[in-house]
This record gives structure tokens, C-alpha cells and sequence, in this order.
């Protein structure tokens, strides 16, 4: 039987096919194309100039070889740093000079490793990049919002060629983007009713319910959401609440990086390595007292990873009324994903 | 540099690259490879779909069966069923209700291998017509909210079968992104006593930089807040809140329009797939009559990814002064 499903978050629905599940190998594969020569490969650092962050082995100077981790300004940005930051209006239209930051994140300096295929302490110092951009770009007062995201197997929107080493983006925003800006909103309307963080509720529910939890460990918990969008979904969270990622403790870094891969591993390995989209939801910059209206997010915001792999096709009925058809109830996802052995 | 536009209805950004705009023909083309296998919207195979709906064009008589010009099924798949229930529950803190709902398919023609762009003027009269046939036909059962007409053509766009075909789905509850456009265009009026879409009519006349086509009543432009390369919208040029109150005599000359638009998308862009979707007033949305009924069209030119989902943000390569400059100039 479909059914129509609520997001408690952000409040979205979506229609679940309950009756007839479709199973991992119903998705088709989509064949990943050519290859480019790579300027994000070891030893070619001269290409790509404007390091700005890197985890390196001793001794070794930036823009050169020796790095596990490296964060690169982009070649070809979305939004950029040097923009004036000019607000105007043009008849009933408002515009803004793009300013921003995009910055890239080379996973590894091997070009055949995706991120799931990194050893745990790799994944570690992923993550510690992530932390360390997520915090320095807060240091500019321009940007409000930072967005760390990962595209696995997919083309994005702008990049036109198709270089596939593993990496992650951020782009720092000089506004609160919208959807960001309605889960927040809807968040704090939660809190306002319950005072509890929605969040927190889910956890609390889906550890005793247990029919759509993936994995955990101690600090970190990983399921698929109730009203998942896409078959497969995943949000991490950490069981502790926590609004800000960039104030995670170092001290948990092996832990979100374990089950990181444990959930990137099972993905593959059920799914046959889809296209994926990694999406980090977390506070936005909350510079002293200039955006007093997200002052109560560190009480009533939860950060979370969302892993979404691309199987469905977005059409007509997506585009017009935002209701996504998931054809694989998160249930029967859940459980699949919990059988298979991340190896 | 790239540029920041602001949609004035939804408040969505839009970064335009108005540096290095992308031109229509440095978009890959994928090519419609169509079979001639056993289809159920052929004429002939009236048995393969569940009952019909609603037809026109049909001749009397027991031997005229497959005489159709357009002809209204139920989904064989449907996403949402009329025999479900309605009702509403919680569990715990989610909320949930059964699947009810409507789910048609709308056969555009006869013809197997004909895309809508191809259909005579006559064809695509009948398949207007039949889509606000539908829609008042749908209205009056109270527990639907909200009718999406839709049209996935391509693989790309999301379509699984071949035959010119569009589709509609009726819902039990506003979708959100509805409910944030009618608002939106609510809250301009309430500033101003005006509709948004009207205003931006009124604006483009005097620019007329956006236009693509201008016909009898109706407009095609780019939008100035366009998300996607190519993306098209089709308004009446007269303030209507609802498709479905569009007049007979306004049938033609949208059918036209709508013919001389998807023509030239299909010649400028090498027959790119496509999403097509008629924004409409809720159902039971009397309140919101400042809303302006619309067609969008959005071609599949790139891949939506991370950035796109996790902000709402979208990023176009094509500023739409320059696709309604390739769009403007196409044959039809």
C-alpha cells in the first residue's frame, strides 16, 4: 500500500511504496564514463595551486608531494572570495555579486581509492580537514553558512569534466541558504512545542523501534529515515546532541570515521557502488551579534550526515511539488543494509 | 563574476554564470532511441491498460474502439491509489497517511512516435483540453487538495515509456513547494496589491530581454531566476489563478504556443528530455486567488548534485538572457 510519510524536520513528505519493495538490483547501473588525466593525483601539485589546508607528512612544504589530505581552493568556483559584496535590485528582482569560497577536499592522494576505501585513520584525517575548513571559514564575516558536500559517481551542475578522485566540496555562503534556513526554522518550532530537539526524539525512537537502524557504535548512530526521499538513505548522527560539526572533539573522530565507512561499505557493496550525494547538515556561523535569529540552535539543532544514493531519477512530480516517490521503504532498506557485511 | 538572483515568489537564489554563459549546443546530446515493441498506449492494445478514463475523438460504435485521438487511463503503477484510505495518524513523532490519491496517464496521440512538439495544432487542442477536462472532473471529490499535471520526456526527465503520454496526479494534501509559491505570490499582494507574476509580465514588456514567444494571450519567456540552462515558462498574460478555469476560446491559442515553444526547445537543444509541470491553485485555495497559473518546462542539460540539494541553491550555466536570445530567434 503507498503511503504518504511526514518528515518531523523539515516536514516534507514523501510517498513510500510499502506494497512491492524494489530491491537493490531492480536500480540500473549507471556507467561511469571516461577519464580524465588528473591534476588531483600526487605529484602534480603544481597544477592545482592554492592549497589551503593539508594534512602532510613531516617535512613536506605545501603545494608539494607527501600529503594524505589536501584542501584546495577551486579552479573553477561557484561563488568567489574576491566578489564585491554588492546587494542590489533590479525592478521586482533582487541580486548579489556571487561572493563565496569553493574549496575543494582531495580525499587521497591516490587516484583508485573512493572514500569508503580508506582505512579508518585516512577517514580520520578526512574528517579533521573537514572540521579545520569548516571553522576557519567561520572566521570571515561574510559567510553565514558553509555547505560541506560529496559527489560520488555524479556530475555536478557546473563541473564540466569528469575527474573522479575522491574528494569532497565546501562552498561558503554569504546567505543562509533557504533550505537550511526552513529545517532550522522548523527546529526550533519543535523545540518551542516540546522543548526537546527533534532530533534527539528521533534517536530516542528509532533506538527502541530498531526496524530502520543501519549501524552504531558508542558516540554515532546511523539509520534510515522514516520519510527518506531517496531509497537507501542514510543520516548519521551523534548520540550526544550537538549542533555545530565543527566543534566535534577530536576525541571522536575514530568513531564517525568508522561508521562512516561502515555505512559507505555497505552502500557499495549492496548497491553495486551507486552515485551517492554526501550532504553535512550543521549550524550555521553565528558571528557575536550580528544574526541574533539562529541564537538558539546550539539547543534546539542536531548536525547530521546525510548519504543519499542516486538510483531514482527526478521527474516532473518531484520538480512540481517537492513530494519524492521512494520506491524502496526505509524498513526493507534498513534491514538490507544491516545484512550486509561491510568488509 | 558569478551572479546571485533572487526568485521573488519562493525568496530561492539562483547563481548565474552571466560571465561564460553556456550556449545551447555545448550541452551533450543524447539521442531518443524509440522501439516500435508492443506498447499499451498504441491503439489496438486498449486491453493492456486498466479501464479508461476519459477519451476524445472517438467514433460510435463497437468497431471504432481504437479511433482515440487522446484517451485518459489510470497508471498501471500507480504512486497513489483511489482505493486507499485518507486517514491521518502519528507514530510517535512522525506523521503518516494512507496513499490516497489519483494517478492518470494522459495518451497524447495515436501515434507512437510522435513527440508532443510534433503533434498537429489540432492534437495539442485536444490535449489541453483533455488536461482541464480532467482537472474539473478531478475537483469535485473533496478530498483531493492539489493536481499536478506533469509531462517527463526523455530518460533523462524520467520517462520509462515511449509514447507521447503526459500524467497527472491528484493529492490528498498541498505539497510544500506549492504551498511556498502561492504564499509567496500571497504576500506580494498583500504588499503591493498586485500579483508577482503580472509584475513581471508588466516588466519584461518593457525590457523584453526574457521573452521567447508572445502570442495571442499568452507568453513564453526565460525566467530571470531561471534554475536550470533553457528552463521556460508559459503564462497567460491576463491575471488566472487556475488552469482549469482556462476558456475554450483560450484553447487554441495556448495549444499553439505551447507547440511553437516545445518545437524550438527541441531544435535549439538537439531534443533534449524534459520535465513539463502546470503550476496551478490548490484546490481549495480561494484565498490565494493572487496566484497566477503557469506551464514550466524544464530541459535535463545537467545533473542536479550535493550543492544544489543541500541548499536549495541552484546553479544555472546559462543566464536566461541568452537562452531566451537562442529560444527567441529558433524556428518553430
Amino acid at each position: 500500500m503507498p503511503e504518504l510519510r511526514r518528515d518531523p524536520v523539515v516536514g516534507y513528505w514523501t510517498i513510500v511504496s510499502t506494497e512491492r519493495s524494489r530491491r537493490p538490483v531492480e536500480y540500473s547501473k549507471k556507467e561511469i564514463t571516461e577519464e580524465r588525466s588528473c591534476p588531483f593525483c600526487e605529484g602534480r601539485e603544481a597544477e592545482t595551486t592554492g592549497e589551503v589546508y593539508a594534512v602532510r607528512k613531516t617535512g613536506t612544504a605545501a603545494d608539494s608531494s607527501g600529503w594524505l589530505v589536501r584542501a584546495l581552493a577551486s579552479k573553477m568556483p561557484i561563488l568567489s572570495p574576491e566578489s564585491p559584496f554588492d546587494r542590489y535590485g533590479e525592478g521586482i528582482y533582487d541580486l548579489m555579486e556571487g561572493v563565496g569560497k569553493h574549496e575543494l577536499i582531495i580525499e587521497s592522494p591516490r587516484h583508485d581509492h573512493s572514500l569508503d576505501e580508506l582505512s579508518v585513520a585516512d577517514i580520520e584525517k578526512v574528517i579533521q580537514v573537514y572540521v579545520q575548513r569548516l571553522n576557519e571559514l567561520e572566521k570571515d564575516p561574510r559567510f553565514k553558512y558553509t555547505l560541506l558536500f560529496k559527489n560520488h559517481g555524479l556530475i555536478s551542475g557546473s563541473a564540466r569534466d569528469i575527474i573522479r578522485h575522491t574528494r569532497s566540496q565546501l562552498i561558503a555562503t554569504p546567505i543562509t541558504p533557504k533550505r537550511v534556513k526552513e529545517e532550522l526554522e522548523s527546529t526550533r518550532s519543535y523545540f518551542d512545542r516540546h522543548d526537546r530537539c527533534v532530533f534527539c526524539d528521533i534517536i530516542r525512537q528509532e533506538a527502541k523501534d530498531g526496524s530502520r537502524i543501519v549501524a552504531q557504535n558508542a558516540s554515532f548512530f546511523a539509520f534510515c529515515p522514516f520519510a527518506s526521499r531517496s531509497p537507501f538513505e542514510i543520516w548519521i548522527l551523534p548520540k550526544k546532541h550537538s549542533a555545530d560539526f565543527g566543534k566535534l572533539p577530536g576525541q571522536d573522530f575514530p568513531a564517525i570515521a568508522s561508521l562512516l565507512k561502515e555505512c559507505l561499505t555497505k552502500i557499495r557493496a549492496l548497491l553495486n557502488d551507486p552515485p551517492y550525494n554526501m550532504i553535512l547538515h550543521t549550524a550555521p556561523y553565528r558571528h557575536s551579534d550580528k544574526w541574533t535569529y539562529w541564537r538558539t540552535v546550539e539547543e534546539d539543532y542536531h548536525w547530521y550526515l546525510q548519504i543519499s544514493p542516486r538510483l531514482t531519477r527526478d521527474a516532473g512530480f518531484e520538480w512540481g511539488t517537492g513530494i519524492y516517490i521512494n520506491p524502496t521503504p526505509p524498513e526493507d532498506a534498513a534491514q538490507l543494509l544491516r545484512e550486509t557485511e561491510a568488509v | 563574476m558569478p551572479q546571485l538572483r533572487k526568485d521573488p515568489i519562493t525568496n530561492r537564489w539562483v547563481i548565474v554564470n552571466v560571465e561564460n554563459p553556456r550556449t545551447a549546443d555545448s550541452f551533450p546530446s543524447i539521442s531518443h532511441t524509440l522501439t516500435s515493441r508492443a506498447c499499451p498506449f498504441c491503439p489496438g492494445n486498449e486491453s493492456m491498460t486498466p479501464p479508461e478514463i476519459f477519451v476524445l475523438g472517438r467514433k460510435g460504435g463497437p468497431a471504432h474502439a481504437s479511433s482515440w485521438q487522446v484517451r485518459v487511463v489510470p497508471n498501471k503503477f500507480p504512486a497513489l491509489r483511489i482505493e486507499e484510505g485518507t486517514d491521518k495518524y502519528a507514530i510517535g513523532v512522525y506523521d503518516k497517511i494512507g496513499g490516497f490519491g489519483a494517478h492518470e496517464v494522459i495518451v497524447e496521440d495515436p501515434d507512437h512516435l510522435k513527440g508532443m512538439a510534433d503533434l498537429s495544432i489540432e492534437q495539442m487542442e485536444l490535449v489541453v483540453k483533455a488536461y482541464r477536462e480532467r482537472c474539473l472532473d478531478l475537483r469535485k471529490d473533496p478530498r483531493f487538495k492539489y493536481i499536478l499535471i506533469f509531462k517527463n520526456y526523455g530518460q533523462l526527465a524520467g520517462a520509462s515509456l515511449e509514447h507521447p503520454h503526459s500524467q497527472l496526479i491528484a493529492l490528498p494534501v498541498v505539497p510544500s513547494r506549492v504551498m511556498g509559491e502561492v504564499k509567496g505570490a500571497q504576500k506580494h499582494f498583500e504588499l503591493t496589491d498586485r500579483c508577482i507574476f503580472c509584475d513581471m509580465l508588466d516588466q519584461e514588456r518593457a525590457k523584453q530581454a526574457l521573452t521567447i514567444v508572445e502570442h495571442k494571450g499568452f507568453v513564453a519567456l526565460a525566467p530571470f531566476v531561471s534554475r536550470f540552462p533553457f528552463e521556460t515558462w508559459i503564462l497567460p498574460k491576463r491575471h488566472e489563478a487556475n488552469f482549469d478555469a482556462t476558456s475554450d476560446d483560450a484553447i487554441k491559442p495556448l495549444a499553439e504556443i505551447l507547440k511553437a515553444t516545445l518545437s524550438k526547445i527541441k531544435k535549439s537543444l538537439k531534443d533534449p528530455s524534459y520535465n513539463l509541470m502546470i503550476h496551478t491553485l490548490p484546490i481549495h485555495g480561494k484565498e490565494f486567488e493572487s496566484f497566477h497559473w503557469h506551464i514550466e518546462i524544464i530541459p535535463h542539460l545537467t545533473q542536479v548534485a550535493g550543492f544544489e540539494w543541500g541548499t536549495g541553491f541552484y546553479v544555472n550555466p546559462t543566464p536566461p538572457e541568452v537562452a531566451a536570445e537562442t529560444l527567441r530567434t529558433a524556428k518553430a
